[in-house]
């Protein structure tokens, strides 16, 4: 028993002191028939050599960009993270220590979320960014709940180019609200402006994401004038990486900015933990759900950083609380803090251009191929959607047994698009990498005689 | 003990912002080798920032100095106690550690075809099966990412249960003794908080329940043991009543610590709860996350468990025994955009693993017996308000300190002195200057004997010297800090001034 230190002699030393004749004392108020009968049934216990062989082996049974070439993305995405973020996060300082209670001993934590709240200020283009929330779709729901509290109006409407699991969790988290969501269709891939504006009237809230799913810009001036006029608050689903290059949100009328930071520095580790931020003007603070920490100074006049605007917080303002939200991920926006801060203003700039720049060399290559073409006209960021001559899935299943990923099949998420392909491209991805793609697409369309 | 203020001459770390100087960078890139593109070009000037945002630029020796300095000025586990009541800070298995960072978890693409991410997808149905063995559950759902989150979707199922019975029905009764969480996410969930009164043991006041509860009752959410530390002995007519209403009985998992191997709550009628994986199953707490707050629930509400259940089926095809099942109709959906915090699963899992089930059994009796021996140990120098053994954690009052002025908060602060860190404070909010602790199970003798010199020198320098308590701390980076001011002049991202 590793982590326990009591020996049975501590056992009987503690029990005297308590003046318990056993353990079983200790239990009395548990009433006997309440007790279990039997020992638990699971495994173990393992040593560490045994467990380490276990792990190994499931792990095994995984296969990652090491063994194949993937271009699957869809909101997650396999960057290069630098050495450094693992070391800071591996400190047991930060990773073994609990939310920052006690302000006196927790000056790194409140500190590096104050930066880290800062660094997505400055994506973002808001004054007030918070703690964190759990991924970018949990974001979206909190972000459409208190954009409604904002306008005190019920109907929501978000763009059916938004990310699925967004859409999906938001479903969730309204299911039980007097919220009513309207889902505003697509035109050539993305936010049909026109049928947004019939819905606008009373709207609530809305949700649109930029770049989108399908990884084309949204006519985000167009969508952020009619909106506004309508009195509406605009949520933003935006990309970090994208945000090097891109308008932030704060410039086309956007009132809460959401987004999924997985990207800066956080492994794609089956889709968990991620990073949701969210971030608004600073005349929205006291709306905004999670934690948020500000500088002030101690006694003595120094500056240090606390938990503030507490009073928003389920555990002062219980069920009047703007959120049930309680832990967040802060080791994970620890990480992106410090890949941000590695990255630094050109680095987040040159990563972006490079992912741009890697990803229009694909799509242009791609679309060279005889059978292949651009789903859409639009401009695209780090992902884009091709068609294929027959059923996506086919294309899969043959490429992968070359060791090729060639992207998600889009007809899992839109019933109208099954011979699509949705390919995403970061960094990481050589010049090689996308000639493979292309060749292995291009001999499974030839052997097929399209 | 000397009380004399001994600050370690730390200066104030300057913000990231603070320390850039223009033209440093930290990290490189390949060259690029496609060719490049410019950005008007490609988007269109009315897509394009015009100016980069304004990241800060340094050097890697530069960052990683930072935020080492950082670090130091952070209490944690591995450092030293931290009996904070209710948040189970027990010790991290570094062996978690390493196996959660095995490139076949952290590199692993959740849109990967199940066939290529089966251990991943076995990892996840063993470690739901081991939970509903360990809770007496027939199913879990491990999508939520943290307790709250948990909760949440606890109550959607509740609520998609009434429904299904024809009325969601509109309250849903908690302790006055509970978390914060619990009435924020049952009003998430539609519902209205009806707080019942806990009785002068602590405990649900059970008659009363019996006078509050009806046909409008959804659920009662009950945690167990509770946050005073005492076990619900009349648990059985609890639920009995509630059940009796057409009710469902709600367990917030938050103190399961304390029923390793002794209780299993869907045995003795619970019909749901949450687990918080960085509680009871060692993952850490990494400054506010990430946690995970698996779902159990007993059979009559498997159909509304949130999607994706990791279900196994040896038959289902070529190469795919475990699978993630969205075929379920009742479902109440995703509460998470993939599958929950999977890197967090995989330390619980291996935690469960390295202890078996004699070791997890340990685990309780020890967190009792640690805490039982404190309270004992503190109990003639601190106010207790509710007596008898106590489970994992007990509460105790500073209100006989505050006779020399000296409130719970100064008591907390005084701890940070001598290098403990503080208990929760007036919490649960039913016990006036509450102190409320959980040593857990991997805290020494000799740790826990530190502890009750240092707070029993508190109780008399609260007498003798109370101006040192209630001016503390003196020892740690910054003395008390303002937070009216931080919330009145608030400043919650850097900007150069």
């Amino acid at each position: 028993m590793p982590y326990v230190p009591n020996t049975d002699e501590d056992r009987r030393e503690m029990l005297r002191e308590i003046g318990a004749e056993s353990f079983d004392d200790l239990i009395a108020g548990i009433p006997r028939e309440l007790r279990m009968g039997s020992d638990l049934d699971v495994p173990g216990p393992l040593s560490e050599l045994e467990l380490t062989r276990h792990m190994q082996h499931l792990a095994a049974m995984n296969r990652v960009p090491d063994d194949v070439i993937s271009f699957l993305g869809g909101g997650i995405y396999d960057h290069a993270t630098a050495a450094a973020v693992g070391h800071i996060t591996g400190l047991p300082h930060f990773y073994t220590a609990y939310t920052p209670y006690q302000a006196e001993v927790s000056q790194g934590t409140l500190q590096a979320i104050y930066e880290f709240q800062s660094l997505i200020a400055r994506l973002t283009g808001f004054d007030v960014a918070n703690a964190s929330l759990y991924d970018g779709a949990t974001a979206g729901a909190e972000a459409v709940l208190m954009a409604t509290a904002i306008s005190r109006r019920k109907k929501v409407l978000v763009s059916s180019t938004a990310n699925p699991a967004l859409r999906s969790v938001l479903k969730t988290y309204l299911m039980a609200t007097d919220l009513e969501l309207v889902e505003i269709p697509m035109d050539s891939g993305v936010t049909d402006v026109a049928a947004l504006e019939a819905e606008l009237e009373n709207a609530g809230a809305v949700l649109v994401q930029h770049p989108n799913f399908l990884g084309l810009l949204e006519p985000v001036d167009q969508i952020g004038a009619i909106v506004s006029e309508s009195g509406a608050p605009l949520i933003a689903s935006v990309d970090p990486v994208s945000l090097a290059l891109l308008k932030p949100p704060s410039e086309y009328g956007a009132t809460i900015a959401i987004g999924e930071a997985q990207s800066l520095g956080v492994a794609v580790a089956f889709g968990g933990p991620l990073l949701g931020f969210i971030a608004a003007g600073r005349k929205h603070a006291r709306r905004m759900p999670g934690r948020i920490i500000g500088a002030t100074n101690d006694a003595e006049g120094r500056r240090g950083y606390v938990m503030t605007l507490q009073t928003r917080e389920q555990h002062i303002r219980r069920e009047k609380a703007t959120s049930n939200i309680c832990t967040n991920q802060g080791l994970v926006a620890l990480a992106a803090t410090v890949q941000m801060s590695l990255l630094g203003r050109a680095g987040l700039v040159e990563l972006a251009l490079q992912v741009a720049a890697k990803t229009r060399y694909a799509a242009e290559q791609l679309s060279l191929v005889r059978g292949i073409k651009l789903k859409f006209d639009g401009a695209f960021f780090r992902e884009f959607v091709i068609e294929l001559p027959f059923e996506a899935g086919t294309a899969k299943e043959a490429l992968s047994d070359a060791g090729i990923w060639p992207g998600i099949k889009c007809g899992c998420y839109y019933d109208d698009m099954p011979n699509c392909l949705l390919v995403s491209v970061t960094e990481r991805h050589s010049r090689e990498d996308i000639d493979s793609l292309v060749s292995g697409l291009e001999a499974i369309i030839v052997s097929r005689g399209v | 003990m000397s009380g004399a203020t001994e600050r370690p001459d730390l200066v104030v770390e300057p913000t990231i912002f603070e320390l850039s100087s223009p033209g440093r960078r930290g990290y490189s890139f390949p060259p690029l080798d496609v060719p490049p593109v410019d950005p008007v070009e490609i988007f269109g000037e009315d897509q394009v920032r015009g100016e980069a945002p304004d990241f800060p630029e340094l050097t890697e020796p530069e960052v990683v100095r930072h935020f080492t300095r950082l670090a130091e000025m952070n209490h944690h586990v591995d450092r030293g106690f931290y009996p904070l009541g209710s948040c189970t800070m027990k010790y991290n298995p570094k062996v978690n550690e390493d196996v959660a960072q095995l490139p076949g978890f952290t590199r692993l693409h959740p849109e990967a075809d199940e066939a290529h991410s089966q251990g991943a997808l076995a990892l996840m149905h063993n470690l739901a099966t081991h939970l509903a063995a360990i809770s007496g559950m027939d199913e879990v759902s491990l999508q939520p990412p943290a307790g709250a989150s948990g909760e949440l979707a606890g109550m959607l199922i509740v609520r998609a249960y009434h429904t299904d019975r024809g009325n969601p029905r509109s309250k849903v009764i908690v302790p006055d003794s509970a978390h914060g969480t619990n009435p924020a996410s049952l009003t998430l969930a539609g519902y209205e908080a009806v707080e019942i009164k806990s009785d002068s043991s602590g405990r649900v006041d059970v008659d009363e329940l019996r006078r509050i509860v009806d046909s409008e009752t959804a659920a009662i959410m009950i945690t167990n043991p509770n946050t005073l530390g005492v076990f619900e002995s009349r648990i059985a007519e609890i639920i009995e009543i509630v059940h009796g209403v057409g009710g469902l009985v709600y367990m917030d998992g938050a103190n399961l610590n304390a029923l390793l191997g002794i209780v299993r709550p869907g045995e003795i009628g619970f019909d749901l709860m949450h687990f918080n994986l960085h509680k009871t199953f060692s993952s850490p707490h990494g400054g506010g996350g990430p946690g995970s707050g698996p779902i159990g629930v007993t059979s009559k509400l498997v159909d509304y468990l949130p999607y994706p259940v990791i279900a196994r089926d040896e038959a289902r095809s070529r190469g795919v025994e475990y699978y993630p099942d969205y075929e379920r109709p009742k479902s109440i959906g995703k509460v998470h955009g993939v599958y929950g915090n999977f890197l967090v699963m995989v330390k619980a899992y291996a935690y469960i693993l390295t202890l078996g089930p004699g070791g997890l059994r340990r685990v309780a009796e020890n967190a009792l017996l640690n805490a039982n021996y404190l309270q004992r140990k503190l109990e003639g120098h601190y106010e207790l308000p509710f007596k008898g053994y106590c489970q994992h954690e007990f509460v105790l009052s500073a209100s006989r300190q505050k006779e020399y002025g000296v409130k719970a908060l100064d008591v907390a602060k005084r701890l940070l002195d001598f290098g403990v860190h503080a208990p929760t404070v007036y919490f649960p909010l039913i016990v006036s200057e509450a102190l409320m602790i959980e040593p857990t199970e991997t805290e020494s003798k000799r740790s826990l004997d530190h502890f009750i010199r240092v707070m029993i020198d508190i109780a008399r320098e609260s007498e003798s010297n109370p101006e040192i308590v209630t001016g503390a701390p003196s020892r740690t980076p910054v003395s008390r800090l303002d937070e009216v001011r931080a919330s009145k002049d608030l400043d919650v991202s850097w900007r150069r001034r």
